[in-house]
């Protein structure tokens, strides 16, 4: 029975805690594509050339080889483009969604899921001003993001925009590498 | 029989019932985050374990050159994500479920090892109670490296899962409070 004990204590030391919604993707999107009022889904399935191409700027690619752009339009013009991104930590996952300009900048980034367990330290990093760093950034700039906020904030919290920085750094390659492609 | 459920104590039986209810419990929104997640037919689980969702489980190996496509979608679409478990995800889930399958199949077992049946069906019961996540996990990653067709063992797993706890229940449930005789 000890062991038993010992062993359900473990599992649930173990368990990464589910996930929760912070903001809503229409919501993250409505404020990213503001005044977009028809959306496109462009899906680039990767090559192998790709793939490494991404990974050698920044260390990372999609496991899948997929990366989606939401492209917002208005009158048929286009407005910005949007891209959801996950980042996997040993606390479980974080999505951002990440909404570039027609030029290219950064318009913001949402975090729009987290773990019960990470999020009073994302919500803490976002209190700090974390995604002000981020807006009008291009996207051949490194966030800075976590640097600017950790003074300010406890360890998790920075652990937490550190995170945060790694996937905006891989949307902005992901954007400037294969947005333009047709 | 290592020890008799039917004849045990109160409060051993007490805390068998609640813990037959409230795994139950757990059980019942493990199917609801299923439909919401998942979904229950061998499609739905390809799709979500799948190498790459459904858009791509034609083109599963890298193409030479990248393709690129683009199609209208709706704002509900896009509020929409599709559930689909990459491989990182899927390493992760398998480290974080597994341990704690073990640990409801193990209590499990131990109120099997106090129901009175034959030794023949008290082995069957621990065995399904067992080899239902070994089923589960395996057809998950069977789906992401094989192929889409082992969605199906997926779908035994929980099936599996569901029947180990049904039998359970019901047998002890029966054999506590009904027939004590």
């Amino acid at each position: 029975m000890k062991t038993l004990l010992l062993g359900a204590s473990l599992a649930a030391l173990l368990h990464i805690t589910p996930t929760v919604v912070l903001v809503k993707r229409q919501d993250a999107v409505n404020r990213l594509l503001p005044g977009a009022d028809t959306f496109a889904a462009r899906e680039l399935h990767l090559s192998s050339a790709d793939s490494k191409r991404l990974h050698d700027a920044v260390g990372w690619e999609p496991p899948d080889g997929m990366v989606t752009f939401y492209v917002g339009k208005h009158q048929d013009q286009v407005s910005g483009a949007l891209l959801f991104m996950r980042v996997d930590s040993q606390h479980g996952p974080l999505e951002l969604a990440i909404g570039f300009d027609t030029r290219g900048a950064i318009r913001g980034v949402e975090v729009t899921k987290a773990t019960v367990e990470m999020k009073p330290w994302v919500l803490e990093a976002l209190r700090a001003g974390l995604t002000d760093a981020y807006r009008g950034l291009t996207a051949d700039q490194t966030p800075a993001g976590a640097a600017k906020v950790k003074p300010r904030i406890g360890a998790m919290p920075g652990y937490m925009a550190e995170l945060i920085d790694k996937g905006v750094m891989h949307g902005g390659a992901a954007y400037r590498l294969f947005y333009g492609r047709r | 029989m290592l020890y008799n459920l039917r004849h045990s104590d109160l409060r051993v039986r007490w805390l068998v019932t609640l813990l037959l209810a409230t795994l139950g419990t757990s059980y019942l929104f493990g199917a609801w985050m299923v439909a919401l997640y998942a979904g229950f037919s061998p499609r739905k689980v390809a799709e979500t374990y799948g190498p790459a969702g459904e858009a791509v489980m034609a083109m599963q190996m890298p193409p030479d050159t990248t393709v690129v496509t683009e199609r209208p979608v709706s704002m509900g679409e896009m509020g929409e994500e599709m559930h689909h478990v990459d491989k990182e995800l899927l390493v992760q889930d398998t480290h974080v479920h597994m341990p704690m399958y073990a640990v409801i199949a193990a209590c499990l077992s131990v109120i099997a090892l106090g129901l009175t049946v034959p030794r023949w069906a008290g082995l069957s019961i621990i065995t399904v109670l067992f080899a239902a996540p070994w089923l589960d996990f395996a057809g998950m990653w069977l789906t992401k490296l094989a192929s889409p067709r082992f969605a199906i063992v997926t779908l035994a797993g929980g099936w599996a899962m569901a029947l180990g706890y049904t039998i359970v229940a019901v047998l002890a449930t029966y054999q506590m409070w009904w027939r004590k005789a």
